[in-house]
């Protein structure tokens, strides 16, 4: 699940780059939100969230914040549970 | 010959912006030469240094008698305006749609109810807010006046101060609770800079962001403040925990005095704002003015729980759900729309919307228009996540249910 989760939160936050003019770099589960690697600000995670929540039905921060800084951790906050997302295979 | 600092500048005080750096002779020398000018009005040319440049036009209105006028948006930072109010600000509040309120500031009250950290040893600040909107100058003000370092870098992202703060080893900040926790993010594993004050302002803070922060910061003076641009700021509260005691409605706080009306906030403060120039935000009977924010009692806890017109607060900005449905609804192609908000662990809230077509109107089309006319808006009034549905559901009153989550 959490590879599929991956993928979807790359092809998400690829999306959010786009839509500013910008082309995400290549990214895996190391790769860091806001350390200035990657074309997005908070507003975009706060976007990347919503989205996500769209898309799997799930949001793992209802009872408060979660403490995560990379893709991977990201990924693994969304539970084996989420319904399959519409791409990226489960 | 030269001239002394102004009172509200600690002799030892300096600017440090993009790496360049100033102290009391480099602001007096840019001071000496906007005071010509300004006697006749006029803005401050743009300077690679912005903040410095926006402290000289502080100095040389003072010296000049005449109002300034700050400016939030890119450009020049501030513009002189006339003598007839004598030394005053002019503050843009942060609106979101239409033409932002402006407030004037009486200076020396605003210098008045600034506590310094004067006596601290070598406090470094860093800017995290718009050095020309209320908190920033407040920071600005508080670290120039106990001759304090600030560190600044206009235009910066988090990931930037985040980087600034580690490296110059900076002692004091303040930002908003969304600010905080991206903050918090961009730090990862670096070893956190040796915090001594952390300050959160400009929306509620939360009690996990307060936890966490205590948890990193274990050293460091935790507050969270709150402040209207209308009624200045308020009070801090210092003991670590979410909204404010709510026994501070029977004793007041600070000199201020606190009632609730109807659940919403008034406040009898001797910092309101001199006067207000554009609408908005009067003092009622005896002086009390209205905060437009709710508020709920739970337990010993006064707790805020949103804004009386139904703006929400995205990462420090406060946004018009409606004001942003009003203008989807104005591009070609949107047969319906309603903007919600909801909430968001990274800025508080956020303003999704969802969008009936008109028929035949490409998906494509209709988005890039969508995304043209939301480029009018600051970034955290856009509509994120926007969906394209076949009808917007009513409630039974007829109306469309605009509540998203709490």
């Amino acid at each position: 699940m959490t590879d599929s989760m991956l993928a979807l939160i790359t092809e998400e936050l690829s999306r959010i780059a786009a839509d500013k003019g910008e082309t995400l770099p290549a990214v895996g589960p190391d790769s860091r939100f806001l350390d200035g690697g990657l074309p997005i600000d908070s507003l975009d995670l706060a976007t990347l969230l919503v989205v996500l929540e769209q898309r799997t039905g799930q949001d793992p921060f209802r009872a408060g914040f979660r403490q995560f800084a990379t893709l991977g951790e990201l990924a693994s906050l969304y539970g084996a549970d989420a319904k399959a997302p519409a791409s990226g295979g489960a | 010959m030269k001239a002394a600092p102004p009172s509200w500048i600690g002799a030892r005080a300096r600017l440090i912006e993009d790496g360049r750096e100033a102290g009391w002779p480099e602001i007096a020398a840019l001071a000496d030469r906007l005071e010509p000018a300004f006697r006749q009005g006029g803005p401050v040319p743009s300077n690679p240094s912005p903040v410095t440049a926006l402290v000289a036009a502080l100095v040389a209105a003072e010296r000049a008698g005449v109002e300034l006028r700050l400016r939030r948006r890119p450009g020049p930072v501030a513009e002189a305006g006339g003598a007839e109010h004598g030394f005053s600000l002019l503050m843009e509040t942060s609106g979101t749609t239409g033409e932002p309120k402006r407030v004037r500031h009486d200076f020396a009250r605003l210098c008045g109810r600034l506590r310094g950290s004067s006596g601290e040893i070598e406090a470094r600040w860093l800017l995290t807010y718009d050095p020309a909107g209320f908190a920033g100058l407040q920071v600005i003000l508080t670290a120039l006046g106990s001759g304090a370092a600030l560190i600044a870098a206009p235009g910066a992202g988090i990931a930037e101060l985040a980087r600034l703060a580690v490296e110059r080893r900076v002692t004091h900040v303040s930002g908003t609770p969304s600010f905080w926790r991206g903050f918090l993010m961009a730090l990862g594993d670096d070893r956190p800079p040796p915090l001594r004050a952390v300050t959160l302002g400009g929306e509620a803070a939360d009690q996990p962001l307060l936890d966490r922060l205590g948890a990193l910061f274990p050293d460091a003076r935790l507050r969270h403040i709150y402040a209207s641009t209308e009624a200045g700021a308020l009070f801090a509260v210092a003991d670590g925990r979410a909204g404010f005691p709510a026994a501070w409605f029977g004793e007041g706080v600070d000199g201020v005095r606190l009632r609730l009306r109807d659940g919403v906030l008034e406040v009898l403060s001797p910092r309101a704002m001199t006067a207000l120039v554009e609408g908005g935000g009067e003092a009622g009977e005896g002086g009390w003015l209205s905060t437009g924010d709710l508020v709920e009692i739970r337990g010993d806890r006064a707790l805020f729980v949103g804004r009386l017109d139904g703006r929400v607060n995205v990462g420090g900005v406060k946004v018009s759900p409606e004001a942003v449905e009003r203008l989807l609804l104005g591009v070609p192609g949107v047969r319906d729309a309603i903007v919600r908000t909801a909430a968001n662990p990274i800025t508080g809230h956020i303003l999704t919307a969802e969008v009936v077509p008109e028929p035949a109107v490409s998906e494509a089309d209709l988005r890039a228009r969508i995304r043209e006319a939301a480029a009018a808006l600051e970034p955290a009034a856009r509509p994120r996540a926007i969906q394209l549905v076949g009808e917007i559901p009513l409630s039974a009153a007829g109306k469309k249910s605009r509540g998203g989550t709490p």
